[in-house]
């Protein structure tokens, strides 16, 4: 709690009581939001276009050619979905989080409405929790979305089957969802790093549309720098350098390094931009 | 937030500032943990050889990670052409870094898993069967091994030259042991930690002025003796040139499941024939030679020993047109009596007249050796 003198214990059960509604009426305002469907659907969108486009065309696609596992679609839908994430990681996916994320601070107090949130009785970093809440909410649904779109995509338009991991060797169906999912998480993990400097950034400003644009820059030098052979000192300091790590999911067994290695990375931005957050949004004028 | 209303008050930085600084401070007692010299009783040189000569591990599993700082162009991913080891798979193997994970059983049960960015290389044997797969290329190669083949390598406990040769940390090192000759002092040096186990340092080091090696160093596990990691240090070169070292191992052994292979449907799966022949004369190259083993097969004839050997190969022995590709061309570079291919580690002459000198020596001494012809 940003409060120095000790709360009393009806007071901190008032405001944890108030910082839960926040949350409730937080994600019922994001879920409510036009523009979170749009993005959500411009998701969904990026496995559709690639089902179709492979569907309608009668041309074999030669193993290599395209995005990764695009050879495989038509042999097996599910493999739609993995296309989709690969395809949407560079920029789809961290410019609608970009967008989630920037908007929180900035698009309150641009619209003039942060002063009434703060005369809530949450508190300050109970209101930055919140909307961090939410924002990594958005996270999670836009990697559902991209997956589960793809998997339906695939499953209305190619025959589905036992899976071909990246080790050569098949797993089930059922099995092969799991995995997906599981991709699902980690991708939803690789964004949280993202949504906390978003957050930081929004706090920094009153213009909404400058926090967006600067956390979807920021995720696309990241990934420039990680492409930079002569910058291998930095790479395991950038957020972005496990983002396609979500490979070793797909491997038989089960490669967990890289999630242990991207959850410390992203714990280590998330813990490091949520304390310039909260550091910036206690002392903050609000004005508007 | 009434309460909230001073600004300014420099308490309400110390979380941002405090959250770095112990997240760097945890990042720095870690380094110094993995860092920390272990004490293990005093070994000499030959007791550690001994013991890494006689280590009987042939069960594990366990991750490698490999670095190369060759000073070559980094190739492109996409220029892997052929499937199969080919050269051109083994010269990918050898520039940038790569991390694989390595299960043993017995001595006909072995897979390598290498893992690419967005894809895998697999290399399988179980018993005389052999498979290949290349996630990228969705292709599977079959070879059964000939029957004498696969009983000399249960037989030969020295033999650790199987598929995985030159991959493992094991192999690896036996081969350094085997060239560790008078002309190297061999010394140990201070106890290290490898994949959480402790480790004897072996350090080699070239009694020759000709050589582009400076030194040699490999991790002997104290237990066991299993090799664990293998570095080579070249003149006049911060980085190691060439590192591979277990990061994860368990002993014991691994699933038998990830032995079974069968080519996933929709794979294209390409028959091939081993020759009982060829496996003896890669056998013969491998003993050989220890600088320069990246050469699947082909006559060769060395001059000179010790580190100071150079290899010459025909020409025909080399894959046709390999210097023609634009990565091969960008690495060339014109020297007096032909090309030459130049790297920390090792040198090679391509001369006018289309033999190939290679070495881990000195340019001058790989055109020495070609004018003495």
């Amino acid at each position: 709690m940003s409060s120095k003198q000790a709360d009393s214990a009806p007071a901190v059960r008032r405001r944890s009581a108030a910082g839960w509604a926040l949350l409730g009426s937080e994600l019922g305002v994001l879920f409510r939001r036009w523009r979170t469907w749009a993005m959500l659907a411009a998701l969904a969108a990026v496995p559709v276009l690639i089902g179709l486009a492979v569907r309608l065309t009668s041309e074999d696609i030669e193993p290599g050619d395209g995005p990764p596992f695009l050879d495989r679609v038509t042999q097996n839908g599910l493999f739609i979905a993995l296309t989709g994430t690969v395809v949407s990681i560079p920029l789809f996916l961290p410019l609608t989080v970009s967008v989630a994320a920037g908007d929180t601070i900035a698009g309150e107090a641009n619209l003039g409405t942060l002063r009434y949130l703060l005369a809530a009785p949450a508190g300050r970093i109970r209101l930055l929790a919140v909307k961090y809440a939410a924002a990594v909410a958005f996270c999670i649904a836009a990697a559902l979305t991209l997956v589960a779109a793809g998997m339906l995509v695939g499953v209305v338009l190619f025959p589905v089957g036992p899976v071909t991991l990246l080790s050569g060797d098949t797993i089930g169906v059922g099995e092969s969802v799991l995995r997906l999912l599981l991709v699902a998480a980690y991708v939803s993990l690789s964004l949280a790093g993202l949504a906390a400097i978003g957050l930081f950034i929004s706090t920094l400003t009153e213009v909404p549309v400058g926090a967006m644009a600067a956390t979807a820059v920021l995720a696309v030098v990241a990934q420039i720098l990680g492409a930079l052979p002569q910058l291998d000192w930095l790479h395991p300091w950038l957020f972005t350098e496990h983002w396609v790590g979500f490979a070793d999911l797909i491997r038989q067994p089960i490669s967990w390094d890289s999630f242990g290695a991207n959850a410390l990375l992203q714990g280590g931005y998330i813990a490091v931009f949520c304390a310039l957050a909260g550091s910036r949004f206690a002392t903050k004028d609000v004005l508007a | 937030m009434a309460r909230s209303s001073k600004p300014g008050s420099s308490k309400r930085w110390l979380p941002a500032a405090v959250v770095p600084a112990v997240i760097a401070g945890g990042v720095v007692v870690g380094t110094v943990q993995a860092g920390a010299a272990t004490d293990l009783p005093d070994k000499s040189p030959q007791e550690v050889l001994a013991l890494a000569a006689g280590t009987d591990v042939r069960q594990l599993s366990g991750t490698v990670e490999q670095t190369s700082q060759l000073g070559l162009p980094q190739l492109p991913e996409t220029e892997e052409t052929d499937s199969g080891p080919s050269a051109a798979a083994m010269l990918d193997l050898l520039a940038g870094s790569h991390s694989a994970r390595v299960y043993l059983d017995g001595h006909d049960k072995a897979r390598l898993q290498v893992l690419d960015r967005l894809a895998e290389r697999d290399v399988v044997r179980n018993g005389r069967d052999v498979w290949f797969y290349s996630s990228r290329q969705n292709e599977a190669v079959h070879a059964l091994l000939p029957e004498r083949t696969a009983k000399e390598a249960k037989e030969s406990v020295q033999d650790k030259s199987g598929d995985d040769a030159g991959y493992t940390p094991e192999s690896l090192a036996s081969r350094f042991l085997e060239a560790a000759e008078p002309s190297t002092r061999v010394t140990v040096g201070e106890d290290v930690r490898v994949a959480g186990r402790d480790a004897y340092r072996l350090l080699l080091d070239p009694d020759s002025a000709d050589t582009l090696v400076d030194s040699v160093a490999i991790a002997v596990d104290a237990e066991t003796g299993l090799p664990l990691s293998v570095d080579v240090q070249a003149r006049g070169q911060q980085e190691p040139a060439f590192e591979l070292a277990y990061t994860k191992l368990s002993l014991g052994a691994p699933d038998p499941g990830v032995f079974d292979f069968t080519p996933p449907a929709g794979a294209s799966v390409t028959e091939h024939t081993v020759p009982d022949q060829a496996a003896q004369r890669a056998e013969r190259n491998a003993r050989d030679d220890g600088a320069d083993a990246q050469h699947p097969d082909g006559k060769a004839t060395k001059t000179g020993d010790g580190w100071d050997t150079v290899v010459e190969l025909s020409a025909t022995s080399l894959p046709e047109g390999w210097a023609d590709s634009p990565a091969m061309a960008q690495a060339l570079r014109k020297v007096d009596g032909g090309r030459l291919l130049s790297t920390a580690l090792v040198n090679v002459l391509l001369t006018d007249d289309g033999r190939v000198f290679a070495g881990s020596v000195t340019p001058e001494r790989l055109q020495a050796a070609a004018e003495g012809r």
